[in-house]
Protein backbone atom coordinates (compact mmCIF):
# COMPACT_ATOMS: atom_id res chain seq x y z
CA UNK A 1 0.00 0.00 0.00
CA UNK A 2 3.06 2.67 0.78
CA UNK A 3 4.80 1.43 -2.39
CA UNK A 4 1.24 2.35 -4.16
CA UNK A 5 1.28 5.51 -2.76
CA UNK A 6 4.83 6.58 -3.26
CA UNK A 7 4.56 5.54 -6.97
CA UNK A 8 1.41 7.90 -6.98
CA UNK A 9 3.04 10.68 -5.61
CA UNK A 10 5.93 10.21 -7.68
CA UNK A 11 3.93 10.14 -10.69
CA UNK A 12 2.27 13.58 -9.52
CA UNK A 13 5.59 15.18 -8.80
CA UNK A 14 7.21 14.36 -12.83
CA UNK A 15 3.84 15.68 -13.96
CA UNK A 16 4.08 18.88 -12.04
CA UNK A 17 7.74 18.98 -13.14
CA UNK A 18 6.60 18.16 -16.63
CA UNK A 19 3.69 21.07 -16.67
CA UNK A 20 6.36 23.60 -14.96
CA UNK A 21 8.98 22.28 -18.36
CA UNK A 22 5.82 22.58 -20.46
CA UNK A 23 5.38 26.16 -19.63
CA UNK A 24 5.78 28.30 -22.92
CA UNK A 25 8.86 30.21 -23.12
CA UNK A 26 7.72 33.34 -24.89
CA UNK A 27 8.80 33.44 -28.90
CA UNK A 28 10.11 36.62 -30.73
CA UNK A 29 11.70 37.48 -34.19
CA UNK A 30 15.10 38.51 -33.99
CA UNK A 31 16.73 40.36 -36.49
CA UNK A 32 19.29 42.66 -36.70
CA UNK A 33 22.70 43.37 -39.22
CA UNK A 34 23.84 40.64 -41.04
CA UNK A 35 27.62 40.29 -42.17
CA UNK A 36 28.97 38.04 -44.59
CA UNK A 37 31.79 36.74 -46.97
CA UNK A 38 31.24 35.72 -50.63
CA UNK A 39 32.44 32.44 -50.79
CA UNK A 40 32.55 32.16 -54.47
CA UNK A 41 35.57 34.97 -54.75
CA UNK A 42 37.94 32.05 -53.29
CA UNK A 43 36.93 29.95 -56.50
CA UNK A 44 37.25 31.76 -59.06
CA UNK A 45 40.84 31.02 -59.55
CA UNK A 46 39.82 27.74 -60.20
CA UNK A 47 37.04 28.31 -62.52
CA UNK A 48 38.46 31.13 -64.74
CA UNK A 49 41.54 31.47 -66.48
CA UNK A 50 44.15 33.39 -65.64
CA UNK A 51 45.98 33.99 -62.24
CA UNK A 52 43.17 35.42 -59.93
CA UNK A 53 42.63 36.61 -56.40
CA UNK A 54 39.36 38.04 -54.81
CA UNK A 55 37.55 38.66 -51.73
CA UNK A 56 34.04 39.96 -50.80
CA UNK A 57 32.24 40.95 -47.80
CA UNK A 58 28.68 42.17 -47.66
CA UNK A 59 25.91 43.81 -45.10
CA UNK A 60 22.49 44.08 -44.87
CA UNK A 61 19.98 45.36 -42.42
CA UNK A 62 16.84 44.87 -42.07
CA UNK A 63 13.69 47.67 -42.73
CA UNK A 64 10.84 47.01 -42.30
CA UNK A 65 10.83 43.14 -42.39
CA UNK A 66 10.89 42.37 -46.16
CA UNK A 67 13.83 45.80 -47.08
CA UNK A 68 17.32 44.53 -46.64
CA UNK A 69 19.32 47.68 -47.41
CA UNK A 70 22.70 46.64 -48.48
CA UNK A 71 26.52 47.03 -48.80
CA UNK A 72 29.07 44.73 -50.79
CA UNK A 73 32.70 46.04 -50.86
CA UNK A 74 35.52 43.75 -52.31
CA UNK A 75 38.97 43.67 -54.26
CA UNK A 76 39.53 41.55 -57.54
CA UNK A 77 43.20 41.22 -58.70
CA UNK A 78 43.71 39.50 -62.35
CA UNK A 79 46.97 38.89 -64.04
CA UNK A 80 47.16 37.01 -67.35
CA UNK A 81 49.51 36.00 -69.43
CA UNK A 82 48.79 35.60 -73.13
CA UNK A 83 50.64 34.95 -76.33
CA UNK A 84 51.36 38.23 -77.94
CA UNK A 85 50.56 40.31 -74.26
CA UNK A 86 50.78 40.46 -70.22
CA UNK A 87 47.87 41.99 -68.64
CA UNK A 88 47.71 43.00 -65.42
CA UNK A 89 44.44 44.71 -63.53
CA UNK A 90 43.79 44.70 -59.68
CA UNK A 91 40.99 46.99 -57.99
CA UNK A 92 38.60 47.55 -55.51
CA UNK A 93 34.85 48.17 -56.01
CA UNK A 94 31.68 48.75 -53.75
CA UNK A 95 27.77 48.41 -54.31
CA UNK A 96 24.65 49.74 -52.44
CA UNK A 97 21.70 49.19 -53.10
CA UNK A 98 18.22 46.80 -51.80
CA UNK A 99 16.69 43.48 -51.52
CA UNK A 100 13.37 43.21 -51.72
CA UNK A 101 11.40 39.71 -49.85
CA UNK A 102 9.10 38.45 -52.48
CA UNK A 103 8.17 35.50 -50.05
CA UNK A 104 5.90 35.39 -47.11
CA UNK A 105 7.62 34.46 -44.08
CA UNK A 106 5.88 31.10 -42.82
CA UNK A 107 6.66 32.08 -38.50
CA UNK A 108 8.10 34.34 -36.39
CA UNK A 109 11.41 31.71 -36.26
CA UNK A 110 11.23 31.47 -40.35
CA UNK A 111 14.23 33.78 -41.81
CA UNK A 112 14.21 32.34 -45.05
CA UNK A 113 14.03 34.45 -48.06
CA UNK A 114 13.57 35.05 -51.68
CA UNK A 115 14.36 38.42 -52.83
CA UNK A 116 14.93 40.38 -55.77
CA UNK A 117 17.16 43.87 -55.41
CA UNK A 118 19.23 46.77 -57.17
CA UNK A 119 22.59 47.99 -56.65
CA UNK A 120 24.65 50.66 -57.95
CA UNK A 121 28.19 49.45 -57.89
CA UNK A 122 31.81 51.40 -58.56
CA UNK A 123 35.02 50.57 -59.07
CA UNK A 124 38.58 52.01 -59.14
CA UNK A 125 41.29 49.89 -60.34
CA UNK A 126 44.66 50.29 -62.39
CA UNK A 127 45.58 48.34 -65.46
CA UNK A 128 48.62 47.53 -67.36
CA UNK A 129 49.61 45.48 -70.23
CA UNK A 130 53.08 44.93 -71.68
CA UNK A 131 54.94 42.11 -73.78
CA UNK A 132 52.81 43.37 -76.64
CA UNK A 133 54.63 42.20 -80.12
CA UNK A 134 52.98 41.96 -83.68
CA UNK A 135 54.90 41.30 -86.20
CA UNK A 136 53.92 42.12 -90.10
CA UNK A 137 56.01 42.88 -93.25
CA UNK A 138 58.20 45.78 -92.20
CA UNK A 139 59.26 43.57 -88.75
CA UNK A 140 58.14 43.20 -85.43
CA UNK A 141 56.98 45.71 -82.71
CA UNK A 142 57.43 44.92 -79.30
CA UNK A 143 55.38 47.37 -76.92
CA UNK A 144 53.72 47.99 -73.52
CA UNK A 145 50.93 50.38 -72.03
CA UNK A 146 51.49 51.99 -69.12
CA UNK A 147 49.64 51.67 -65.70
CA UNK A 148 46.62 53.81 -65.71
CA UNK A 149 44.26 53.87 -63.21
CA UNK A 150 40.61 53.93 -64.06
CA UNK A 151 36.90 53.79 -63.18
CA UNK A 152 33.60 52.21 -63.56
CA UNK A 153 30.28 52.83 -62.82
CA UNK A 154 27.46 50.36 -63.29
CA UNK A 155 24.29 49.09 -62.17
CA UNK A 156 22.76 45.20 -61.41
CA UNK A 157 19.39 43.15 -60.95
CA UNK A 158 19.91 41.01 -58.06
CA UNK A 159 17.76 37.79 -58.00
CA UNK A 160 18.90 35.70 -54.99
CA UNK A 161 18.05 33.57 -51.84
CA UNK A 162 19.15 33.76 -47.95
CA UNK A 163 18.48 30.57 -45.59
CA UNK A 164 18.82 30.09 -41.88
CA UNK A 165 21.16 26.85 -41.41
CA UNK A 166 21.50 27.03 -37.87
CA UNK A 167 20.59 30.37 -35.64
CA UNK A 168 21.55 33.30 -36.96
CA UNK A 169 23.92 31.83 -39.44
CA UNK A 170 22.62 31.86 -42.85
CA UNK A 171 24.06 30.51 -46.38
CA UNK A 172 22.68 32.75 -49.44
CA UNK A 173 23.46 33.07 -53.10
CA UNK A 174 22.47 35.41 -55.93
CA UNK A 175 22.48 35.50 -59.77
CA UNK A 176 23.18 38.98 -61.02
CA UNK A 177 23.00 40.70 -64.10
CA UNK A 178 25.42 43.43 -64.68
CA UNK A 179 24.63 46.92 -66.94
CA UNK A 180 28.06 48.62 -67.21
CA UNK A 181 27.17 52.68 -66.80
CA UNK A 182 30.41 54.32 -67.66
CA UNK A 183 33.52 52.57 -67.97
CA UNK A 184 37.37 55.44 -68.28
CA UNK A 185 37.81 54.93 -72.24
CA UNK A 186 41.24 54.23 -72.98
CA UNK A 187 42.31 54.33 -77.01
CA UNK A 188 44.50 51.34 -76.29
CA UNK A 189 42.94 49.12 -74.52
CA UNK A 190 39.43 48.67 -73.15
CA UNK A 191 39.37 46.87 -69.73
CA UNK A 192 38.24 43.58 -70.40
CA UNK A 193 38.15 42.47 -66.70
CA UNK A 194 36.74 45.30 -64.36
CA UNK A 195 36.73 44.35 -60.36
CA UNK A 196 33.09 44.24 -59.08
CA UNK A 197 31.92 43.54 -62.76
CA UNK A 198 34.01 40.92 -64.47
CA UNK A 199 34.65 40.51 -68.28
CA UNK A 200 32.92 43.24 -70.32
CA UNK A 201 33.11 41.23 -73.70
CA UNK A 202 29.79 40.48 -73.12
CA UNK A 203 27.20 43.16 -73.26
CA UNK A 204 25.06 42.54 -70.00
CA UNK A 205 27.64 40.35 -67.81
CA UNK A 206 26.72 38.16 -65.39
CA UNK A 207 27.82 36.69 -61.93
CA UNK A 208 26.98 34.37 -59.27
CA UNK A 209 28.06 34.53 -56.07
CA UNK A 210 27.54 32.28 -52.65
CA UNK A 211 27.68 33.73 -49.61
CA UNK A 212 27.93 32.65 -45.81
CA UNK A 213 26.71 35.46 -43.23
CA UNK A 214 26.13 35.68 -39.58
CA UNK A 215 23.31 38.31 -38.05
CA UNK A 216 23.88 39.98 -35.18
CA UNK A 217 20.66 39.42 -33.25
CA UNK A 218 19.94 43.24 -32.05
CA UNK A 219 16.59 43.88 -32.45
CA UNK A 220 13.60 41.41 -31.46
CA UNK A 221 10.14 41.84 -32.41
CA UNK A 222 6.15 40.28 -31.90
CA UNK A 223 5.28 40.79 -35.43
CA UNK A 224 5.87 38.53 -38.74
CA UNK A 225 6.03 41.31 -41.61
CA UNK A 226 3.53 41.49 -44.15
CA UNK A 227 3.94 40.26 -47.51
CA UNK A 228 4.63 43.49 -49.73
CA UNK A 229 1.85 43.54 -52.14
CA UNK A 230 2.98 43.06 -56.16
CA UNK A 231 -0.75 43.89 -57.72
CA UNK A 232 -1.03 47.47 -56.88
CA UNK A 233 -4.54 48.55 -55.63
CA UNK A 234 -7.14 46.32 -55.81
CA UNK A 235 -9.97 47.30 -58.35
CA UNK A 236 -13.50 49.02 -57.55
CA UNK A 237 -15.67 46.04 -56.44
CA UNK A 238 -12.57 43.77 -56.25
CA UNK A 239 -12.44 41.77 -53.16
CA UNK A 240 -8.97 42.15 -51.38
CA UNK A 241 -8.22 38.49 -49.68
CA UNK A 242 -6.50 40.61 -46.63
CA UNK A 243 -8.81 42.96 -46.20
CA UNK A 244 -10.80 41.86 -42.71
CA UNK A 245 -13.92 42.84 -43.79
CA UNK A 246 -13.90 40.49 -46.46
CA UNK A 247 -16.68 38.26 -45.88
CA UNK A 248 -14.30 35.22 -47.19
CA UNK A 249 -11.95 36.18 -43.84
CA UNK A 250 -14.79 35.79 -41.83
CA UNK A 251 -16.27 32.47 -40.13
CA UNK A 252 -19.82 32.84 -41.13
CA UNK A 253 -18.86 33.72 -45.00
CA UNK A 254 -21.50 33.13 -47.22
CA UNK A 255 -18.80 32.14 -49.51
CA UNK A 256 -17.46 29.29 -47.34
CA UNK A 257 -14.48 28.05 -47.01
CA UNK A 258 -12.54 24.30 -47.33
CA UNK A 259 -9.94 23.33 -49.54
CA UNK A 260 -9.82 21.38 -53.31
CA UNK A 261 -7.70 18.19 -51.89
CA UNK A 262 -10.44 16.31 -52.36
CA UNK A 263 -11.24 17.27 -56.05
CA UNK A 264 -13.19 20.56 -55.10
CA UNK A 265 -16.51 18.67 -55.03
CA UNK B 1 13.54 25.01 -49.20
CA UNK B 2 16.66 24.49 -48.05
CA UNK B 3 17.38 21.98 -50.88
CA UNK B 4 16.07 24.12 -53.40
CA UNK B 5 18.47 26.74 -52.70
CA UNK B 6 21.02 23.78 -52.96
CA UNK B 7 20.31 22.29 -55.58
CA UNK B 8 19.19 25.71 -58.00
CA UNK B 9 22.63 26.49 -56.52
CA UNK B 10 24.85 23.69 -57.72
CA UNK B 11 22.12 23.97 -61.56
CA UNK B 12 23.99 27.56 -61.59
CA UNK B 13 27.35 27.17 -60.91
CA UNK B 14 27.29 23.96 -63.50
CA UNK B 15 25.90 26.53 -65.68
CA UNK B 16 28.92 29.48 -65.38
CA UNK B 17 31.51 27.22 -65.35
CA UNK B 18 31.38 26.99 -69.01
CA UNK B 19 33.37 28.75 -70.73
CA UNK B 20 34.34 29.29 -74.74
CA UNK B 21 37.97 28.07 -74.69
CA UNK B 22 40.81 29.92 -76.02
CA UNK B 23 40.05 30.50 -79.89
CA UNK B 24 40.43 33.95 -81.65
CA UNK B 25 37.49 34.13 -83.90
CA UNK B 26 38.47 37.70 -85.03
CA UNK B 27 41.05 39.13 -87.58
CA UNK B 28 44.37 40.64 -86.11
CA UNK B 29 45.32 41.39 -89.84
CA UNK B 30 45.87 44.82 -90.11
CA UNK B 31 46.19 45.96 -93.75
CA UNK B 32 45.55 48.99 -95.43
CA UNK B 33 43.05 48.52 -98.60
CA UNK B 34 44.28 50.09 -102.04
CA UNK B 35 42.93 50.89 -105.20
CA UNK B 36 44.86 51.56 -108.71
CA UNK B 37 43.66 52.97 -111.94
CA UNK B 38 45.05 55.24 -114.94
CA UNK B 39 41.97 57.13 -115.60
CA UNK B 40 39.36 54.83 -116.30
CA UNK B 41 39.84 54.16 -119.91
CA UNK B 42 43.51 52.96 -120.12
CA UNK B 43 44.37 49.38 -118.52
CA UNK B 44 47.31 48.60 -116.23
CA UNK B 45 48.55 45.75 -117.91
CA UNK B 46 51.22 44.69 -114.90
CA UNK B 47 51.68 45.94 -111.55
CA UNK B 48 54.53 45.27 -109.45
CA UNK B 49 54.70 46.92 -105.62
CA UNK B 50 57.48 46.56 -103.41
CA UNK B 51 57.90 48.03 -99.63
CA UNK B 52 60.23 50.19 -99.97
CA UNK B 53 64.16 49.35 -99.26
CA UNK B 54 62.52 45.50 -99.63
CA UNK B 55 64.18 44.00 -102.82
CA UNK B 56 64.94 40.31 -101.38
CA UNK B 57 63.15 36.92 -102.24
CA UNK B 58 59.37 36.96 -101.33
CA UNK B 59 59.30 40.91 -100.17
CA UNK B 60 57.24 41.80 -103.48
CA UNK B 61 53.83 42.62 -102.45
CA UNK B 62 51.93 42.06 -105.83
CA UNK B 63 52.69 40.60 -108.96
CA UNK B 64 50.07 41.12 -110.97
CA UNK B 65 50.38 40.67 -114.82
CA UNK B 66 46.47 40.45 -116.12
CA UNK B 67 45.23 43.69 -117.78
CA UNK B 68 42.29 45.36 -115.95
CA UNK B 69 41.15 48.93 -116.20
CA UNK B 70 41.80 49.03 -112.17
CA UNK B 71 42.87 47.01 -109.37
CA UNK B 72 42.71 46.48 -105.87
CA UNK B 73 45.22 44.91 -103.24
CA UNK B 74 46.09 45.10 -99.29
CA UNK B 75 49.04 46.38 -97.89
CA UNK B 76 50.88 46.13 -94.75
CA UNK B 77 51.66 49.48 -92.62
CA UNK B 78 55.10 50.07 -91.03
CA UNK B 79 54.79 49.40 -87.18
CA UNK B 80 57.81 51.00 -86.22
CA UNK B 81 57.53 54.10 -88.67
CA UNK B 82 55.19 57.06 -88.77
CA UNK B 83 54.96 56.83 -92.72
CA UNK B 84 55.48 53.56 -94.92
CA UNK B 85 56.77 53.36 -98.76
CA UNK B 86 55.67 51.92 -101.53
CA UNK B 87 57.54 51.07 -104.86
CA UNK B 88 55.12 51.11 -107.83
CA UNK B 89 55.89 49.42 -110.93
CA UNK B 90 52.83 50.02 -113.49
CA UNK B 91 52.72 49.18 -116.97
CA UNK B 92 56.84 49.37 -116.22
CA UNK B 93 57.48 52.77 -114.93
CA UNK B 94 58.10 52.95 -111.58
CA UNK B 95 56.78 55.73 -108.88
CA UNK B 96 57.20 55.76 -105.25
CA UNK B 97 54.51 56.08 -102.79
CA UNK B 98 55.03 57.25 -99.17
CA UNK B 99 52.02 56.45 -96.42
CA UNK B 100 52.04 58.94 -93.42
CA UNK B 101 50.12 57.81 -90.52
CA UNK B 102 50.18 57.22 -87.05
CA UNK B 103 49.78 54.05 -85.48
CA UNK B 104 48.17 52.80 -82.21
CA UNK B 105 48.08 49.30 -80.46
CA UNK B 106 44.60 48.52 -79.73
CA UNK B 107 43.55 45.64 -78.14
CA UNK B 108 40.81 43.09 -79.82
CA UNK B 109 40.22 40.39 -77.29
CA UNK B 110 41.88 38.52 -74.68
CA UNK B 111 41.82 35.39 -77.11
CA UNK B 112 43.42 37.79 -79.91
CA UNK B 113 45.26 39.78 -78.40
CA UNK B 114 46.29 43.42 -80.15
CA UNK B 115 46.76 44.90 -83.71
CA UNK B 116 47.64 47.94 -85.27
CA UNK B 117 45.14 50.66 -85.58
CA UNK B 118 46.26 53.37 -87.83
CA UNK B 119 45.28 57.08 -88.99
CA UNK B 120 46.26 57.70 -92.79
CA UNK B 121 47.41 61.61 -92.85
CA UNK B 122 49.25 62.27 -95.44
CA UNK B 123 50.92 61.52 -99.00
CA UNK B 124 54.32 62.00 -100.60
CA UNK B 125 54.48 60.26 -104.18
CA UNK B 126 56.67 61.08 -107.16
CA UNK B 127 55.51 62.14 -110.71
CA UNK B 128 54.13 59.08 -112.43
CA UNK B 129 51.10 59.47 -109.49
CA UNK B 130 48.15 62.04 -110.55
CA UNK B 131 46.74 62.03 -107.37
CA UNK B 132 45.89 59.62 -104.56
CA UNK B 133 42.55 59.91 -102.87
CA UNK B 134 41.37 59.13 -99.57
CA UNK B 135 38.12 57.26 -98.90
CA UNK B 136 38.12 56.00 -95.04
CA UNK B 137 41.43 57.12 -93.09
CA UNK B 138 40.86 54.15 -90.90
CA UNK B 139 43.27 51.32 -90.97
CA UNK B 140 42.12 48.29 -88.89
CA UNK B 141 41.87 44.75 -88.79
CA UNK B 142 37.92 45.44 -89.95
CA UNK B 143 39.67 46.89 -93.34
CA UNK B 144 40.33 44.02 -95.00
CA UNK B 145 36.39 43.12 -94.84
CA UNK B 146 35.78 46.17 -97.22
CA UNK B 147 33.24 45.48 -100.31
CA UNK B 148 34.98 45.27 -103.47
CA UNK B 149 34.22 48.65 -104.88
CA UNK B 150 35.26 50.15 -101.60
CA UNK B 151 38.94 50.78 -99.98
CA UNK B 152 41.51 53.19 -98.25
CA UNK B 153 42.96 55.22 -100.61
CA UNK B 154 42.43 55.43 -104.46
CA UNK B 155 45.48 55.78 -106.58
CA UNK B 156 45.38 57.42 -109.70
CA UNK B 157 48.73 56.81 -112.29
CA UNK B 158 49.32 59.76 -114.31
CA UNK B 159 47.84 59.00 -117.87
CA UNK B 160 50.27 61.14 -119.67
CA UNK B 161 53.61 59.08 -118.22
CA UNK B 162 51.76 55.91 -118.03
Amino acid sequence: MTKIFSSILILLFINSLQGFSQKKAEVWRYEGPRFGIDLSRFLMPYMQKGKRSAWEVQADVPYKGNWFPTFEFGMQSFNDQRDGFHYKNNGTYARLGVDMNIVKFESLKDHDFVFIGARYGYSLFNQQTDGISYTNYWGALNSSIPSRTMNAHWAELVFGMKGELFSNFFLGWTLRAKFPLAVTSDPNIKPYIIPGIGKTSNGVPFDFTVGIYYRFPIFRTKTLPKVIKMGGNTHPGEVDPNDPNNPRNSGNSQYGSGSMRNGGQ
Amino acid sequence: MRYIQIVISLFIFVLLSCNDGNRCYESVDTLMVGSFSINGFKPINNLIINGVNRNGVGDTLVNDTLSTLTKRYTFPLSLTSDSTGFVLKANGIKDTLYVRHTLIMSFISENCGFAPNYIISGFRYTAGIDSVKVTDKKVNPKSIEKLTNDQNILIYFNSAVH
